[in-house]
């Protein structure tokens, strides 16, 4: 009976030893930021970037991590993550900060925004001002900026597309919130979700006919090998969200968190520029590796535009988008 | 990172169930970082859950297992008997075709090991093979297996790395058949040296391993079925696993019809049973994978090797000593999970082939299943054979030495690796 | 007691097969009707989600039958009732660590609510989520059994010696 005791008291303490925490904590900051893009990707850069301004203007107080390929996890749970007030940050986009607040699934919707000068627009209306408010008080995002603009989306298929009817029954990847789904429905497509990563097998897999991306997304992962027609339809002006958790971005001194916001804001216009830049690059690139473009002139948008309205009724944000075009003056 | 290896080796050596023992030294790596939300240790292991890429694991366990009870098992060892029961070592023999056979059907080299050992096994040591022996020849042509399509490590491998599981399923074929070789060579000169007798007089004749063969078919051409199905792009991998399970279905109902109701219940529950201590493992040890990233321990070993050789040949040379001895400790699916993320990016940067670095990775850490003094495979067969390690060690190290020159084969020639995948999926 | 344990395991194997063949029909026409070219949009994510529940009922079947791998080669070596005492202190250890699995998964999922699960409209995470706590709460009962395994055996060995 000894002996047990003993052995008893050896566990308990093994136990306290691990319950209590061996690291020393230190008082620099740190943020590491997650994204799905390729190293390659004008994205990744840029927040190299921006992580870089942020360091030299905090003194090294500030430090920001970058992990590409989603290397910190899927993006569904870094923002679970975020939400419980971890210092992880995330590259993200209106259709995911949807699920919280409905009616931001509207900058996700077709042809919401025509330029990056409207998105520019976008912050400073009150509309927009409440969703934000809404994200950080009930959900604890912090939204650092949405200057990040990816460019037009645009459908990338095995068959020219000039028109919704060209889409029929084919199977489009689309991410798996329900705001992608719906758009891409719309526009005649049947949407699959599939994982970022798994879009290559898929399609060679022929698991699916095509994807909806920006035409830097076609490098990294080597879409020339699958697919044969860019067809600019330009249906999404894809529109990034920065986010960080409000908790972790209250307990940064007040300077900090200038900092953070500022640099964000410009590292993402900066990167903007470049992804338009790139876009160039990337369309002469891939027209040698073989692939054709169907210029936009050759696409009747209209009727695009037109079969894109129905996102909008189903995912009730008609009203919403009639709102924010009114404060745009945009018809 | 370094306290919660530590514990990893305490617990594992207390005897803990690898599951726990890599779960909860993987959780106190969020004790010493309270940053991160308490609750990840609990989404990690989900996140792993409900990914569709690893399904396929699943129903290739389950189609591996019903296979087991449609009768196909021992039309393959008919099959092999008369391909080389005359040959010196006879069973020996027998085994090395027959995992190269069943590495058609199955996925796991632990499931063929233990198969085999309870049905070649006795009758090896009853002609006069040593124990030890028979136990090496066993665990070490179980390699075939995982090797030769369909494969839960490719599929692993394929899942954390994003490389295509089609192509890695085609690299396997080659390399699985060159491993049997080098297996048979070793038991034709071992069996010489040591005088050991044949299975049958003499050989078979063309009629008879003609019959036979007929009669095998239905595992005969299941990879084949496997990689249409994937080359085809009629299926993505977790597809073709569900569609193996009613491949096996439909053999064991209409072509054999060995399978009944009551074969198909306790297929089920085996599968179950195999699925909860696979799966539950893939799973948790997403906890202890995540403070390898957090830490940034991927590119701090990638920059250490970098800093030593720029030459792929070398850094094969590392990395199969350095797999070689953690699987003396470490099974071959834990390798896979904690490894492949810390080595692959490595192999890119240094330009090598994914699908020809995925097969010398899987295999390399297959080979942990058969060392001492860790190794599933090695304790299934001595278990059942009632074999002692040291005879074990004794007896084996000539299919070990067998296995690693094959492996160096396949570094040195990767066009055996890659001959297959790009014939059928194009360059 | 062991009535219940013994009733409680016959349904989680239960159910564990019935999901696996779930999952098979699942997959299987999910293939089937997208080589169709037209695809049930729903049928993969439902079998993920299956898949989680699965694998967390045949773990506790595993773990019941002792089928969860282990490494005992040292272990053995040592007399039975320092094996016993191993053993009794591992079970703690994954019992401390079960019970933090299902306080901190409760939370989760309470966490989760608004979370869409990924594929499937309006169904929420919060059904996979469970599968951790719920599983959990099977394995810690599995392995509070095998503690009191480990004590009666402790037991009878003493009177053994003793008689
Ligand atoms: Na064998
Ligand atoms: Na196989």
């Amino acid at each position: 009976m000894k002996n047990f005791k003993r052995f008893l008291m050896l566990g308990l303490l093994v136990l306290l030893l691990l319950a209590v925490p061996l690291s020393a904590q230190t008082r620099q900051f740190v943020l590491k930021f997650n994204h799905v893009l390729s190293p390659l990707d004008p994205y990744h850069e840029g927040f190299l970037k921006w992580a870089k301004a942020v360091e030299e203007r905090t003194k090294g107080g500030l430090k920001i991590e970058v992990y590409h390929s989603a290397q910190l996890g899927v993006e569904e749970d870094i923002l679970e993550q975020i939400r419980q007030g971890a210092n992880v940050g995330q590259n993200t986009d209106a259709a995911r900060m949807a699920m919280y607040v409905p009616e931001i699934g509207v900058m996700n919707c077709p042809y919401f925004v025509d330029s990056p000068e409207e998105v520019a627009k976008l912050k400073k209306m009150p509309t927009v001002h409440n969703w934000l408010k809404t994200l950080e008080e009930k959900y604890g995002f912090k939204v650092l900026s949405f200057t990040w603009i990816q460019g037009f989306r645009h459908f990338m298929t095995n068959k020219p597309i000039k028109k919704p009817e060209d889409l029929k029954g084919l199977r489009i990847r689309t991410p798996g919130t329900p705001v992608w789904q719906e758009s891409i429905r719309a526009l005649g497509a049947t949407p699959v979700a599939i994982a970022f990563g798994d879009i290559y097998p898929a399609l060679q897999q022929k698991a699916i006919d095509g994807v909806e991306l920006v035409y830097n997304n076609i490098p990294g992962m080597r879409l020339y090998e699958v697919l044969k027609y860019v067809n600019e339809t330009r249906h999404i002006l894809l529109i990034n969200f920065e986010v960080v958790s409000a908790k972790w971005f209250r307990s940064l001194p007040p300077t900090y968190q200038k900092i953070l916001e500022e640099e964000c804001d410009k590292a993402g216009l900066e990167t903007t520029k470049v992804v338009f830049q790139k876009e160039e690059e990337v369309k002469k690139m891939i027209q040698e590796k073989g692939m054709i473009i169907v210029p936009t002139k050759d696409i009747d948008l209209e009727a695009f535009k037109k079969a894109g309205e129905k996102a909008y009724e189903v995912l009730k944000v008609k009203e919403v988008k009639d709102r924010i075009w009114k404060e745009m003056r945009k018809k | 990172m370094l306290l919660v290896v530590l514990f990893f080796f305490l617990f594992m050596l207390l005897g803990m169930p690898v599951v726990f023992a890599i779960a909860i030294s993987g959780f106190l790596f969020f004790l010493q970082h309270p940053e991160i939300p308490i609750t990840t240790p609990i989404q990690l292991p989900l996140t792993q859950n409900i990914n569709f890429a690893l399904l396929a694991i699943p129903l290739f366990i389950t189609a591996g297992n019903m296979m087991n009870y449609t009768g196909i098992t021992k039309r393959l060892i008919d099959l092999s008997v008369v391909l080389v029961g005359h040959l010196r070592g006879g069973l020996a023999q027998v085994t090395c075709i027959l995992s190269a056979l069943m590495g058609g059907v199955s996925g796991s080299a632990i499931a063929d090991a233990a198969m085999e050992a309870r049905m070649l096994g006795p009758e090896m040591i009853k002609r006069g093979l040593p124990k030890g022996y028979a136990a090496g020849a066993l665990v070490y042509s179980s390699l075939e297996v995982p090797t030769i399509p369909p494969s839960i490590g490719l599929v692993l491998f394929g899942t954390i790395a994003q490389v295509s599981i089609g192509r890695l399923f085609a690299g396997g074929i080659v390399p699985g058949l060159l491993i049997m070789t080098f297996l048979m060579i070793t038991v034709a000169i071992t069996a010489r040296i040591r005088n050991f007798a044949p299975l049958r007089e003499k050989r078979a004749s063309i009629g008879e391993i003609g019959s036979s063969f007929i009669k095998s078919i239905w595992a005969i051409i299941f990879p084949v079925i496997l990689i249409v199905g994937l080359r085809g792009g009629l299926f993505t991998p977790s597809e073709v696993g569900a569609l193996c399970v009613v491949y096996a279905l439909f053999v064991g109902i209409f072509a054999y019809r060995e399978l009944n109701f009551k074969n198909f219940i306790e297929a089920l529950r085996g599968s179950a049973i195999d699925i909860g201590a696979t799966m539950s493992l893939i799973a948790f040890s997403n906890i202890f994978s995540y403070g390898i990233v957090w830490e940034k321990i991927p590119e701090i070993i990638s920059s250490w090797i970098l800093g030593i050789t720029n030459n792929p040949y070398v850094f094969y040379l590392i990395l199969i000593v350095l797999l070689l001895i953690a699987g003396f400790f470490i099974d071959a699916t834990v390798l896979i999970l904690m490894l492949t993320a810390i080595f692959f990016p490595i192999a890119m940067r240094l330009g090598i082939d994914p699908v020809h670095f995925g097969l010398i990775f899987v295999i390399a850490c297959a080979v942990g299943n058969f060392t001492p003094p860790v190794g599933a495979a090695m304790y299934a067969v001595c278990t059942i054979l009632d074999v002692s390690l040291e005879e074990y060690i004794r007896e084996s190290w000539p299919f070990l030495l067998a296995v690693v020159l094959a492996i160096i084969t396949l570094v040195f020639f990767p066009d055996l690796v890659l001959f297959i995948p790009n014939l059928i999926f194009g360059k | 007691m062991r009535k219940i344990y013994e009733i409680l395991g016959k349904i989680e194997l239960y159910v564990a097969e019935v999901l696996l063949i779930l999952i098979v029909v699942l997959v299987f026409s999910a293939g089937v009707s997208r080589t169709l070219k037209n695809p049930i949009y729903w049928a993969n994510p439902l079998a993920s989600f299956f898949f989680a529940w699965a694998t967390m009922f045949a773990m506790d079947a595993a773990y019941r039958r002792d089928k969860l791998m282990n490494v005992d080669f040292l272990v053995k070596r040592f007399p039975q009732k320092i094996q016993s005492y191993i053993k009794i202190f591992n079970y703690l250890v994954i019992l401390a660590f079960l019970i933090f699995l299902i306080v901190f998964g409760v939370k989760l999922a309470f966490i989760q609510r608004y979370r869409t699960f990924e594929g499937m409209y309006g169904f929420s995470y919060m059904w996979a989520t469970l599968s951790i706590p719920v599983g959990s709460l099977l394995l810690s009962i599995t392995t509070l059994v095998k503690i009191i395994d480990e004590i009666t055996n402790l037991r009878r060995w003493r009177k053994e010696l003793c008689s």
